[in-house]
C-alpha cells in the first residue's frame, strides 16, 4: 500500500508541475507580465469621440507599439487619454496623433506620428495635434457623396448631346443618306468591286444611325462610351475605301472611268466623299459631341470612378454584414 | 438517510419538492464537506488517491478532446473567417474559446462521464454493501473519508486538466491553422499574443476549479445517498452525470456572466 | 446500572406502514453474551443498527453506559461508538482494500500504533479467524464466510467495550463456524466484554449464550439464561425451537 501511495503522490506531483509550466509559458507568452518592468512617462490627448479605445490599447509608432493607453476620463464633454509611453521613445511636441483601426474588423489603436521640432515631449506633456477618427457615419456620408457625383456626371452627360447638336448629327446623317442614294443610283449597273464599297459605306451609315438613336433617347450612355471605338474605325475604313474608289475613277479606270464624263455626277460623288470626310475627320479630331465623347478620356475615367465608388461601397456594407453577426454570437459567447 | 417511501411520480409538486429537497441536502454536504475539508486529521494520501484518478487518469481522454477541440474550432472558424479575409483571427478564436469556455466546459464534461460516474457508482456500492455504515460505526465521519477527498481533488485537479485542454486545444489549432490551412504562422501567433489576456486564462481556471467541485459534489451525494441495491447503483449513477453535466452547463453560463 | 450496559426502552420503528420493532425492551448485561434469536425479516439486524445509532427510531429510548443516545448529535454518538465494534451481516469489507488494510483500518484511524505493531496485531487476529497467509488479497476474491470472518477479525480488533453481532456463523460450515464460536467464547471469557449477537444458530448460541433474548413480532417475548428459554412455555419460542431438531439429536437438550 506505501508503495502505490508514493507512486500516484509522483503522478500527481508530475502532473500538477505540468500545468503550472504551461501556465507559466502561456502567461509569458502572451507578454503581459512586462508591463511592470516597463519604465515610461504619460503623455495626454483629448479626443472629442475615443469610441473604440479602451484601457491598454496599444499606442503605435510607424506601427510599432510606442507604449498603451493608461486611462480613459471625461474632460469636460471631450475624451481625455492617458498614455504610457515607453521611456526609450522619445516624442516631439508638434506630433500628430489619431485614431487608427486595421481593417474592419481591426481594432482601432492610437497612432502618433512624429513631428519635426526639436523640442521633446515631457512627462505629463499634452499632444496637441488630434486627428479624429472617421466614424461610421462620416464613412457613410463619403459614400453618399460619391453616389451623388455618379449622378451629376450622369446629368452632364445627358445636357451636353443638346438639341443643336442632335440637329447636326442628324444632317450628317441626311447627308450621308442622300449621298449613298446617289451612289446606289450611279453604281446600279456597275456591281462587282462598287456593290462592296456601297455595302461598307451602307455599314457605317447603319452604325452612326444606331448611334444617333442611342443619344436621341439619351439611354445607355456608358454602352455608348464602349462602343466609339468601333464606330470611329468604321468610319475610317469607309473613308479609306472611297478614297481608293476616287482614285481609280480620277485614273478613269475599268467601267468606272465612264464615269467621269458625266461632269454633274462626278461633282456630286466628290461632295458626298467631302462631307464623310469632314464627319470622320470631325470625329478624329474631337469635335462635336460624339467626338467629345469619344475623345474625352478624363469624362470617361470619371464616370468609372463613379461606378466604382458606389459598387466598393456597397460591397462594403455587404462585407459589414457579416461582421456584426460575428460580433454578436461572439457577444453571446463571452 | 434510509427512508424509502414511495413517490408519485407524475406529480409535478413532488417532483418540484423533490429537487428543491435535494438542493438542500447537496447544500448541506457542501458545507459539511468544506467543514470536514479543514477539520484534522487531514486524509492526504486519500487525496493523492483521488487526484490521481480524476486528474492522472483522466489525462488521455482530456488531451484527445482537447486537441480535436482546437482542430475543429480552427476549421470552422476558418472558413468563417475566410469570407472576409480575417484568417489570421483563427488562432484567437481557437485560444479564446478554449481558455474561456471549451478547455473548462469539455474538461468538466469529460471528467463527470469518466470519474464522477465512476464516484457515484464506487460511493452507491459502498452505500449498498454497508460499506458506509461500517465507517460510521467505527466513529469515522464518511463524508470526510469518502467525500472529502474527491471534491478536494476534482478541485485541485480540474484546472491543472483544464490548462493542459487549453495548451493542446492551441496546439491542435495551430497544427490546422498553420500546417494543413496554411494561415501565416505570424499572424496566428500574434493574434493570440495580442488577444489572449491572462483573465482569460485564469477564469477559465477558476471555472473549472468550481466544477470540479460540482461535479465531485453531485456525483458524491448522488452515490451517497443510493438505495436499492445493483440498480439502485446503476441509477445512482446515471443521475449523477446527468445532474453533473446539467449543472456545470449551468453554472458555466451563471459564472461566466459574473466573471466577465 | 453497573452491569447494564445496554438498555434498550420501548424502541419502535416502522419502514413506512411495516412495523418492525413495536416496543423493544431489553437490558444487555455488561460483561456477557447475549443472543438475540428470532425469525428472518423480524427486525434483528434493524434493532441492532437502532443501537449502533445508524437508525434513528420512531420513539423510545436506548441507554448505553448511563448515556441516552437516540437524541445525540453525531459527534457525541461518536465518542459513544468507540465503545463498539460490530459485525456486519454481510461483513461490509472496504473492497477498495486487501484483507490486512480492512484490519488494520480501525488501528490505523484510532490509534497511534507504529506500522509494525499494527502489522503483527493484524496477523495475530487474522491467524485467529484462519486467514493467515490471505492478508494480500482483495474481499472480492473471498468467499462470504471467509469475508466474514474477516469482518468479525475487525469488529475486534481495537478490543472495543461492545460488540454488535449480526449472524456471525451464518455462510460458515460447520467447523469454521464451531472455530468462531469458540474464538466469540475465548475473547469474551478473556476480556469480559458485553457481545450482542444475532444468530439463527440456535445450537451454537446456546452453547455460548449468558442470555437469550427471543425477538417476536416486534418485542422481546422471552428473555433469559439458555436454560430458562428451553423450557419455555411460549408457544412461539417452542415453535422456534422445535424447528431446529435434528433428527438423532435431541434438540433443545445438550
Ligand atoms: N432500510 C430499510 N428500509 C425499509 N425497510 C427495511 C430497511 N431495513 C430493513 N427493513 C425491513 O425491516 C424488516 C427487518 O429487517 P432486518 O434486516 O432487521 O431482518 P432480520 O431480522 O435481520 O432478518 P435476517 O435474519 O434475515 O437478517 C424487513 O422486513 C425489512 O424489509
Ligand atoms: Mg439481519
Amino acid at each position: 500500500m506505501n508503495n502505490r501511495m508514493v507512486s500516484s503522490e509522483l503522478k500527481v506531483g508530475i502532473m500538477i508541475l505540468i500545468g503550472i509550466l504551461i501556465l507559466f509559458y502561456m502567461s509569458f507568452r502572451i507578454g503581459k507580465y512586462g508591463v511592470f518592468s516597463e519604465h515610461g512617462y504619460e503623455l495626454t490627448a483629448v479626443f472629442i469621440n475615443a469610441g473604440g479605445l479602451d484601457v491598454k490599447t496599444p499606442v503605435k509608432i510607424a506601427g510599432v507599439e510606442a507604449g498603451k493607453i493608461k486611462k480613459i476620463s471625461l474632460d469636460g464633454f471631450k475624451a481625455l487619454i492617458t498614455l504610457t509611453i515607453r521611456g526609450s521613445v522619445r516624442i516631439p511636441v508638434d506630433s500628430r496623433i489619431s485614431i487608427r483601426s486595421q481593417g474592419i474588423l481591426g481594432d482601432k489603436f492610437l497612432e502618433i506620428t512624429p513631428g519635426n521640432d526639436q523640442k521633446i515631449l515631457a512627462q505629463g506633456g499634452k499632444i496637441q495635434d488630434v486627428v479624429e477618427a472617421p466614424d461610421f457615419d462620416q464613412l457613410f456620408a463619403s459614400v453618399n457623396g460619391a453616389a451623388k457625383n455618379f449622378g451629376e456626371t450622369m446629368g452632364e452627360l445627358k445636357g451636353i448631346i443638346s438639341e443643336k447638336e442632335k440637329a447636326n448629327i442628324r444632317k450628317s446623317i441626311e447627308n450621308f443618306q442622300e449621298a449613298s442614294g446617289d451612289f446606289k443610283n450611279l453604281i446600279k449597273e456597275n456591281k462587282g468591286n462598287i456593290s462592296r464599297v456601297v455595302s461598307n459605306v451602307d455599314e457605317t451609315m447603319s452604325g452612326l444611325k444606331l448611334m444617333v438613336k442611342d443619344v436621341e433617347s439619351g439611354k445607355g450612355t456608358l454602352g455608348l462610351l464602349v462602343k466609339d471605338e468601333t464606330l470611329y474605325n468604321d468610319a475610317r475604313e469607309a473613308v479609306n475605301v472611297l478614297k481608293t474608289i476616287s482614285a481609280e475613277i480620277d485614273q478613269g479606270k475599268g467601267t468606272l472611268g465612264k464615269l467621269v464624263k458625266d461632269e454633274a455626277l462626278y461633282d456630286e460623288t466628290k461632295a458626298t466623299i467631302a462631307n464623310i470626310k469632314d464627319l470622320t475627320d470631325g470625329i478624329k479630331k474631337g469635335e462635336g459631341t460624339l467626338g467629345r465623347l469619344a475623345k474625352d478620356d478624363s469624362l470617361f475615367i470619371e464616370t468609372e470612378k463613379a461606378a466604382k465608388k458606389v459598387q466598393k461601397a456597397a460591397e462594403g456594407i455587404q462585407e459589414m454584414t457579416p461582421v456584426t453577426i460575428l460580433g454578436t454570437i461572439f457577444g453571446m459567447f463571452f | 438517510m434510509y427512508s424509502k417511501k414511495p413517490i408519485n411520480y407524475y406529480s409535478p409538486f413532488l417532483q418540484i419538492t423533490k429537487a428543491l429537497k435535494e438542493l438542500g441536502s447537496i447544500g448541506a454536504m457542501f458545507l459539511e464537506t468544506v467543514y470536514q475539508t479543514f477539520r484534522k486529521p487531514f486524509k492526504l494520501n486519500y487525496i493523492f488517491k483521488q487526484m490521481e484518478f480524476i486528474g492522472v487518469n483522466s489525462s488521455v481522454i482530456v488531451i484527445i478532446t482537447g486537441v480535436f477541440t482546437g482542430m475543429v474550432l480552427a476549421l470552422q472558424s476558418y472558413h468563417g473567417f475566410r469570407k472576409f479575409g480575417g484568417e489570421g483571427l483563427v488562432g484567437a478564436t481557437v485560444a479564446l474559446s478554449m481558455t474561456r469556455e471549451l478547455g473548462p466546459v469539455l474538461t468538466a464534461l469529460m471528467v463527470t462521464g469518466r470519474a464522477g460516474s465512476a464516484m457515484a457508482a464506487e460511493l452507491g456500492t459502498m452505500r449498498v454493501t454497508e460499506q458506509i455504515d461500517a465507517l460510521t460505526v467505527m466513529a469515522l465521519n464518511p463524508v470526510k473519508y469518502l467525500v472529502v477527498p474527491r471534491v478536494v481533488a476534482a478541485f485541485f485537479m480540474l484546472p491543472v486538466l483544464t490548462i493542459i485542454s487549453d495548451f493542446v486545444g492551441i496546439i491542435g489549432g495551430y497544427i490546422v491553422g498553420v500546417k494543413l490551412l496554411g494561415i501565416n504562422e505570424g499572424a496566428f501567433i500574434t493574434k493570440i499574443i495580442k488577444h489572449l489576456d491572462l483573465d482569460d486564462i485564469y477564469n477559465g481556471l477558476i471555472k473549472a476549479a468550481c466544477f470540479g467541485i460540482i461535479l465531485s459534489l453531485v456525483s458524491c451525494y448522488k452515490g451517497f445517498y443510493t438505495s436499492g441495491g445493483a440498480e439502485g447503483v446503476g441509477r445512482s449513477t446515471t443521475e449523477a452525470v446527468v445532474v453533473s453535466s446539467v449543472s456545470i452547463l449551468i453554472s458555466d453560463y451563471v459564472l461566466t456572466s459574473l466573471m466577465f | 446500572m453497573e452491569d447494564v450496559a445496554i438498555r434498550i426502552v420501548d424502541l419502535q420503528k416502522s419502514f413506512g406502514e411495516q412495523r418492525v420493532l413495536d416496543g423493544i425492551n431489553l437490558e444487555v448485561e455488561a460483561g456477557k453474551i447475549t443472543v438475540i434469536i428470532g425469525k428472518s425479516g423480524g427486525g434483528k439486524s434493524v434493532l441492532l443498527k437502532n443501537v449502533i445509532g445508524l437508525i434513528k427510531p420512531d420513539s423510545g429510548e436506548i441507554w448505553i453506559d448511563g448515556v441516552e443516545t437516540t437524541s445525540l448529535s453525531e459527534r457525541d454518538m461518536n465518542n459513544i461508538r468507540m465503545k463498539f465494534g460490530m459485525l456486519f451481516q454481510e461483513a461490509a469489507l472496504f473492497d477498495s482494500m486487501d484483507l490486512f488494510d480492512n484490519v488494520a483500518f480501525p488501528l490505523r484511524e484510532h490509534t497511534k500504533m507504529s506500522e509494525n505493531e499494527i502489522t503483527s496485531t493484524v496477523e495475530e487476529r487474522l491467524k485467529q479467524v484462519g486467514l493467515t497467509g490471505f492478508s494480500e488479497k482483495m474481499p472480492s476474491e473471498l468467499s462470504g464466510g471467509m469475508r466474514k470472518r474477516v469482518g468479525l477479525a475487525r469488529a475486534l480488533v481495537l478490543d472495543p467495550e461492545i460488540i454488535l453481532f449480526d449472524e456471525p456463523t451464518s455462510a460458515l460450515d460447520p467447523i469454521i463456524s464451531l472455530t468462531i464460536l469458540d474464538l466469540i467464547k475465548q475473547t469474551q471469557t478473556y476480556f469480559k466484554k458485553t457481545y450482542l449477537v444475532i444468530s439463527h444458530d440456535i445450537l451454537g448460541m446456546f452453547r455460548i449464550a449468558d442470555k437469550v433474548a427471543m425477538l417476536y413480532n416486534g418485542k422481546i417475548i422471552e428473555y433469559g439464561t439458555p436454560h430458562d428459554i428451553k423450557r419455555s412455555t411460549n408457544e412461539a419460542t417452542k415453535e422456534f425451537l422445535n424447528a431446529t431438531k435434528i433428527p438423532g439429536f435431541t434438540g433443545g437438550d445438550l
